[in-house]
């Protein structure tokens, strides 16, 4: 019955609760979409970056990820690629040889990253080969073929079929340069790397620089993401001279936007939650304040303090979860659908997002402690929005309040 | 089932007389420390089992007062109050609500009901704070609904019943509780010459046949010469106190 009281008490006002049920609604039905659509769009950019180049697992020279020189090339390649092939967590691995360098056109040059990459093993590996807007891919049938981003392109102001010169240091530290011929054109969206990155094949690179096969990157794709740091470990345990790395190691700023991502849905929903207490408090106080003379009338007759106080505080637990149930469900389905189709932001600002690496269609999600999470604070302050109104009831002095 | 059973009243003896509310030198001094008020001087007054009393006065002459401090609500600056021999002058607020809830039925001038709730309910939910047995409960609130002339009434909700109606109510839940008397402050106040006439009747016949203890205050000249006994009070102090 004391539940029944305070339903029924919820619902004295419907205008009012009405409008606090809306806010409350409201504000979790976006806090949610908007925490999903965050998730999704961290979630894609982080499977993009993995799946077009950096894999989960990459193994370098120890230092030359931080000095970058030619000479520092990955030893023990066919006892890795050994290792690597019978192991039953690794799905696919490729090897790559690269080298910065400049590119010239008969008009102008650029600086450049050169990624040496065997196109078979690559195309299995990663999905790189997915940019690819016109021309063909690596394995085209052409002498020393290389692939440039559409900005590359436009800035050297070359086209597919003409040819470029690369110039970069062989493995003795001497300048040397090749003719390629472009054979394809890649966009992604982001300036940084179609202007920046140039694909040609492992061998020819390799040819160029020094007399036998070198490698200075193997980049490994995992079953299971969880698994790499295990593996990295037995990697670099194994044989020395190298240095096995996982995705979050070898691109921190990847993880940080996870991290970013979390926080950031953790802060609007406490910004939402900040108020919806004021509300909570406005109304429940509301709701105190005409009720003195009746609150009077029940400590008079001999409703002990803490029945009043456990009846306030349900009141507005239960008018909180109404409006939290709804709109959890309200979010939920939203979310549910746009995991279907996916949320276009391509007509507002797709360009820009694609800019920086983000998907133009983000697909939300949302997992199902993440509501329970929400559930939990939308309780809790319920109960301390709750708590002043509870108190300035329990202070009445039922003798006074109940005169005339 | 006969009405005796119905009000269930916890009274044996109608012949020797049994004390039941006792005040010794009571008095209320309100604001102290700016602008004393004195409403109530030294009042010593003694209660029985089984009175019909009514306590009148002008206004501000301490009515509310004493029945306040009668019934627990207000604390005295001076002396004590005793029910049944236990001194309620000083318990612990919490044992005091429990007190209230155990021994005393209120009926208030005004709000009285808990709007939400329909007659039946109101009338069933002391029974609930009580922790009385569910069926008990029910059959109780029923057949006090019935006594108090709303058998039909059981749904309806406050706003539904006329203010005499809902007085009705009020005294069906206030013998809910099985309390030892039933304070009224003013009950008639708010209601028409007809409904305080028809409430005072049914008062009149729970008293007289179930031996209910009714101690009411009124400035009606009408339901005052219904009472038995007449505590005339003036400026906070017992002027005279009649019995007939
Ligand atoms: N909380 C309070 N603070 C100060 N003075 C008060 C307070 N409550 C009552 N009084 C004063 O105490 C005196 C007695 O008041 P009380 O309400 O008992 O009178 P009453 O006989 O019930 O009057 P009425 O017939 O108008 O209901 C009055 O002078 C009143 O103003
Ligand atoms: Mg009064």
């Amino acid at each position: 019955m004391l539940l029944n009281i305070s339903w029924r008490n919820v619902w004295r006002h419907p205008a009012r609760s009405g409008v606090l049920l809306c806010a409350i609604i409201a504000g979790l039905w976006a806090g949610i979409v908007v925490s999903a659509w965050t998730n999704g769009l961290i979630d894609q950019r982080i499977k993009r970056v993995i799946e077009e180049e950096l894999t989960h697992l990459q193994i370098h020279h120890p230092d030359y990820l931080v000095e970058r020189e030619p000479t520092m090339v990955v030893d023990q390649t066919e006892a890795i690629g050994n290792l690597l092939s019978s192991d039953e967590r690794v799905t696919g691995y490729t090897f790559r040889t690269k080298s910065d360098g400049i590119i010239q056109s008969p008009l102008t040059s650029s600086g450049v990253q050169i990624i040496g990459v065997d196109p078979d093993r690559e195309r299995e590996v990663t999905t790189f080969h997915e940019n690819l807007i016109s021309g063909e891919y690596l394995d085209a049938d052409v002498r020393n073929p290389v692939i440039l981003g559409r900005a590359l392109l436009e800035k050297l102001n070359v086209e597919v079929g003409n040819r470029v010169v690369l110039s970069f240091q062989d493995i003795d530290n001497n300048f040397t340069s090749g003719s390629f011929n472009i054979v394809g054109m890649y966009y992604t969206g982001q300036p940084a790397l179609d202007e920046f990155k140039i694909y040609v094949r492992a061998a020819d690179l390799s040819g160029l620089m020094s007399p036998e096969q070198i490698y200075h990157e193997i980049a490994v794709m995992l079953e299971d993401v969880a698994e790499s740091p295990g593996l990295a470990a037995e990697l670099n345990q194994q044989f020395s001279h190298i240095k096995a790395e996982t995705w979050t190691e070898l691109s921190p700023e990847l993880r940080y936007m996870t991290d970013a991502g979390s926080s950031s849905s953790f802060y609007v929903m406490v910004v939402i939650m900040f108020a919806l207490a004021f509300g909570i408090l406005n109304t429940m106080l509301m709701s105190i304040f005409e009720r003195m003379r009746e609150l009077g009338m029940l400590m008079a007759i001999g409703m002990g303090r803490s029945k009043v106080f456990i009846m306030i505080m349900t009141e507005s637990v239960m008018l909180t979860i109404t409006g939290a149930v709804l709109g959890m469900l309200l979010a939920y389905g939203t979310v549910e659908i746009f995991s279907e189709t996916g949320f276009d932001l391509t007509s507002v600002g797709g360009d820009s997002m694609r800019e920086f690496g983000f998907d133009a269609i983000v697909y939300p999600k949302i997992a199902g402690e993440e509501y329970i999470m929400i559930a939990i604070l939308v309780i809790a302050t319920a109960l301390l929005a709750a708590i002043y109104p509870a108190i300035k009831a329990l202070r009445l002095n039922p003798g006074e309040v109940v005169r005339e | 089932m006969s009405e005796s059973d119905v009000i269930d009243y916890e009274i044996e003896n109608n012949e020797a007389k049994m004390g039941i509310i006792s005040t010794k030198n009571l008095s209320k001094i309100y604001n102290p420390d700016t602008i004393p008020v004195h409403a109530l001087r030294n009042v010593n007054l003694d209660f029985e089992v089984g009175e019909f009393t009514t306590v009148k006065g002008p206004s501000g002459s301490g009515k509310t007062t004493l029945l306040n401090m009668i019934g627990g609500l207000d604390k005295p600056t001076e002396g004590s109050v005793e029910i049944d021999g236990i001194q309620i002058t000083g318990m612990k607020e919490s044992k005091l609500i429990d007190f209230r809830l155990q021994n005393i039925g209120f009926v208030f001038q005004s709000y009285n009901l808990i709007p939400v709730f329909t007659a039946y309910e109101n009338v069933s939910f002391i029974m609930l704070l009580q922790k009385r047995p569910k069926k008990e409960m029910e059959m109780r609130a029923k057949e006090l609904l019935e006594a108090v002339g709303l058998k039909d009434k059981y749904h309806s909700r406050p706003k539904e019943l006329s203010g005499g109606e809902q007085q009705r109510v009020a005294v069906a839940r206030a013998l809910a509780s099985q309390p030892k008397f039933i304070l009224a402050d003013e009950p008639t106040a708010n209601l028409d010459t007809k409904s305080a006439m028809n409430l005072l009747d049914m008062m009149e016949k729970m008293n007289r046949e179930e031996n209910v203890t009714f101690i009411f205050s009124s400035h009606d000249q009408r339901v005052i010469d219904r009472a038995k006994r007449v505590i005339t009070m003036v400026d906070g102090a017992i002027e005279s106190d009649e019995t007939r």
